[in-house]
């Protein structure tokens, strides 16, 4: 199966300091793609990289074949790659809906002519938009806070809602930035599923970051390790368990 | 004609860089920027004015009890209108200052209406005449005393222990509250100092130009500009763009075109930020996505 | 429709009776709502909606009264031309001055360099004087809405009404839209935005661009109002008075935008007769809200009802 993502040395320098250095491999679609290391070991820096919001100074990526380095974050998003942020990237003034119909942006096809003249055609799509922004939110048992402020929301809600909104419009390759961070165990178990279930039977590509250790070896089927930068191990939880060079990276870090 | 307009824009840059200098450490110990304070610049001339006419004070008394009274000012403008919306946006600094700048403009313009008012003199003094060059009375008395103030500040900063801490408060709040510093405090004072500083400022430039409700409006422009140009947030900085945009305005107006003297500080503002935002001292300061 | 939706509408409705009520002076001051209405929700969509401390709402709304008042001069150009006139070259202005925020100039250095804009602005219309007339002003012929003179208030008020009302659905239309979303999400997390497909920069300049037009065509109505343009009504002390409106309704609220126009035009009027007590007022007025009611006066609208909370949609 052709590969979602592939990433060919790819590297961040910030002025002296290496980030990321020579990271290569592959993502595939219907695969969950766990990134592990200590803190400062470049995962974000990964992420950010393959989304565009940091250049890489070395190296290529291509998306479903296509380059992807040096596009602006904006376009490797229209292409397919949505990712969630660390601090929350939810829209705090805006209620769960809107954040939900800002996520479909790209799919609504009013024009600006028919927004403002409150055209047939453009109200239409605005309409259609709007019916499958609360389908989606009802699918996920979040109809009835639709209509409050996220900033209102509890934080497993919001991590919900940025979820669906991140999946709205159905992106093959998803970027999870540590999802689960400040949910309770059984939310987090819930997050999970939910994660297995995206792949398995959407098949959307996903990656995430994650520091729970328990979680990524029973959830992922892929797991690689950073440290320092570098890529020290890539492979399914049962070998990076017994993996030395891993076993090391963490020492220090109970 | 070069050197006497090179003395003419120390001596109005000095009052600039006064001015900025006090906008700045407001700035760097509470990240506003007082938007109002042109407006208080005014008040404390209008209060020595006030002093020295209505009360009969002789000058220099006048002029300490005005910066005193703006000290105490800054004080309750911390307490009373800063520190209860600082849980809010904060834009919302911008707007309160201007707010009370306006409050203080209304006032002094109900108060004296159209009228414009010259201050007394300070003192009568012949002017030296090196050459060329015409030294006033008024322009070295300025570059003076400005000079005093500017060492004492910048002692008190950086050789003081109370200089220390402002150093300290100034790098972080968090720590300074840490080791025992009284934050509130901190702000308070440090508005105190600003509009005093301020004050000083306006009552420096009063012998020179003529007391009016809307002085404040130039103040503000010009604290700006010299705070731009020197790097938002360098206190030297500040004090370099003040005297700079002084000088420049003399040339510009001599030079180019009279008219641009009133409108040098805006083309700093626009040359510098369109061309190095960071000012002479200062850091970058652009978000790029 | 929904029973608010239907309010909004009925209001110009009732409104059309207004000439018969009002005397000259009063209708005068209702014009100038009108005209600050648009002011206002042009400059609330940059500083409320987009979150960017872009002050160049007087450079606008001078920028729009001259284009109107050299064009009818100059030109002889009917005012309904000059009307789109002003707000291309609104427009246009406000195009110039996104380019700043695109440039990632942010908070007070952008504020500064937009104030600085409309400070040169002011400059170009005082020292333009072969064209402008400099501080004397620029008398305006009197203007024909069409084949309707504005010889009075009250033909005036009538076009104004319409102008307003047409730009403020205009205005609200846009916003409930994915580019009003868009645009706030911009306010609210710039990153996220990208992350969701979302040209930033596009949108920036559609609200800076949109702002810009609606304050043009609000400086055109201005120089019919006023029949003589100066340059000091576009000034420092002007843009505060913007600002307050914005303020004082309501951030980042189209209602709040009507509110703080309404407002702030009729008590300053009232109180222009004593020099100082409009700014001392104002500055008061600006003070106690944000004091006590910072989310403005369009919050007191929502605690009687939810339904008056800005939304990005339509049902």
């Amino acid at each position: 199966m052709e590969p979602l993502l592939e990433l060919q040395g790819v590297s961040v320098n910030f002025s002296g300091l290496q980030a990321l250095a020579n990271v290569t491999f592959n993502a595939h679609a219907g695969e969950v793609r766990a990134v592990i290391g200590p803190n400062g070991a470049g995962k974000t820096t990964l992420f950010n990289a393959i989304s565009g919001y940091v250049p890489s100074t070395e190296g290529a990526m291509h998306f479903m074949g296509k380059p992807i380095h040096g596009l602006a974050p904006h376009e490797i998003s229209a292409m397919g790659v949505r990712r969630t942020f660390q601090n929350g990237g939810l829209f705090p003034e805006m209620t769960a809906l809107e954040n939900v119909l800002t996520g479909l942006h790209v799919d609504i096809d009013s024009s600006f002519l028919g927004i403002v003249l409150g055209l047939r055609e453009a109200r239409e799509a605005e309409r259609e938009g709007l019916a499958r922004a609360r389908r989606l939110l009802d699918l996920m048992d979040l109809g009835a806070i639709a209509d409050q402020p996220v900033k209102d929301l509890s934080g497993g809600q919001q991590r919900m809602v940025e979820i669906v909104r991140t999946l709205a419009t159905e992106p093959p390759l998803l970027l999870l930035d540590e999802p689960v961070v400040g949910l309770s165990p059984p939310m987090r178990d819930r997050m999970m599923e939910i994660i297995r279930r995206l792949a398995g039977e959407e098949g959307i590509g996903i990656m995430l970051i994650e520091h729970v250790i328990d979680l990524v070896m029973s959830g992922s089927d892929i797991i690689v390790v950073l440290s320092s930068g570098e890529m020290i191990a890539e492979g399914p939880p049962d070998e990076i368990r017994q993996n030395r060079e891993v076993l090391e990276a963490y020492l220090g870090h109970a | 004609m070069f050197l006497q307009l090179t003395l003419s824009g120390l001596a109005q840059g000095a009052i600039y860089a006064l001015i900025a200098l006090s906008m700045t450490v407001v700035y760097r110990a509470t990240t506003i920027v007082n938007f109002g304070h042109g407006d208080f610049v005014m008040a404390g001339a209008f209060a020595v004015y006030v002093l020295v006419i209505y009360l009969g004070l002789p000058y220099v008394p006048a002029a300490i009890l005005a910066v005193g009274i703006l000290f105490i000012m800054g004080v309750g403008v911390s307490r009373g209108f800063i520190d209860p919306i600082k849980s809010g946006p904060h834009i919302g600094f911008a707007m309160m200052s201007i707010s009370l700048g306006y409050v203080l403009r209304g006032g002094a313009r109900t108060l004296w209406g159209r009228e414009v008012f010259p201050m007394p003199q300070v003192f009568d003094m012949e002017p030296i005449f090196l050459g060329d060059l015409v030294v006033t009375g008024d322009a070295l008395f300025i570059c003076a005393i400005v000079a005093i103030l500017l060492t004492v500040f910048f002692l008190i900063f950086y050789r003081t222990t109370i200089g220390t801490v402002i150093q300290a408060v100034y790098q972080s709040e968090r720590g300074a509250t840490l080791i025992g510093v009284n934050v509130r405090a901190f702000h308070e004072s440090m508005w105190g100092a600003g509009l005093a500083m301020g004050a000083m400022g306006g009552i420096l430039i009063a012998p020179i130009s003529l007391l009016h409700p809307d002085l404040g409006a130039s103040f503000l422009i010009r604290g700006f500009a010299a705070m731009t140009l020197g790097g938002f947030g360098s206190l030297g900085g500040a004090v370099v763009g003040g005297l700079l945009l002084g000088v420049a305005e003399q040339y510009f107006g001599a030079y180019i075109n009279t008219a641009l003297i009133d409108i040098t500080a805006y083309l700093v503002i626009v040359a510098v930020l369109v061309a190095r935002p960071a000012g002479l001292f200062g850091k970058t300061v652009t978000v790029r996505m | 429709m929904s029973r608010l939706q239907r309010i909004y509408y009925l209001i110009p409705v009732v409104a059309l009776v207004i000439p018969f009520m009002a005397n000259e002076y009063l209708l005068w001051v209702v014009n100038a709502m009108l005209v600050y209405i648009l002011v206002t929700v042009g400059f609330n969509l940059v500083i409320g909606n987009l979150g960017q401390l872009a002050f160049a709402n007087t450079a606008f709304f001078g920028i729009g009264a001259y284009t109107a008042a050299i064009l009818m001069v100059y030109a002889g150009i009917p005012y309904v031309l000059a009307i789109v006139a002003s707000a291309v070259a609104g427009g246009v202005a406000g195009f110039l001055a996104s380019v700043t925020a695109l440039r990632g100039i942010r908070l007070y250095y952008l504020a500064i360099i937009t104030l600085a804009f409309g400070e040169l602005m002011r400059w170009v219309y005082l020292h333009g004087d072969k064209v402008t007339r400099g501080s004397d002003g620029l008398q305006i012929p009197q203007p024909s809405f069409f084949w309707i003179p504005l010889d009075s208030e009250m033909p005036k008020f009538y076009v104004f009404l319409l102008l307003t009302v047409l730009v403020v659905k205009a205005t609200s239309n846009l916003m409930r839209s994915r580019i009003g979303r868009a645009i706030v999400s911009i306010r609210d997390n710039e990153a996220s935005t990208a992350s969701l497909g979302i040209h930033t920069a596009r949108y920036i300049v559609v609200a800076f661009v949109w702002s810009g037009s609606v304050v043009g065509i609000a400086g055109a109505m201005f120089a019919a109002l006023i029949e003589r343009v100066f340059p000091e009504s576009f000034g420092l002390t002007e843009i505060i008075v913007h600002f307050g409106m914005v303020l004082v309704g309501g951030t980042g609220s189209i209602v709040g935008s009507v509110l703080g126009a309404i407002t702030l035009t009729a008590l300053p009027e009232y109180f222009r007769q004593f020099p100082g007590m409009d700014e001392l007022l104002f500055g008061v007025i600006i003070v106690l809200v944000l004091l006590f009611l910072p989310k403005g006066l369009v919050s007191l609208l929502c605690r009687i009802s939810p339904a008056f909370n800005e939304r990005y949609y339509r049902e």
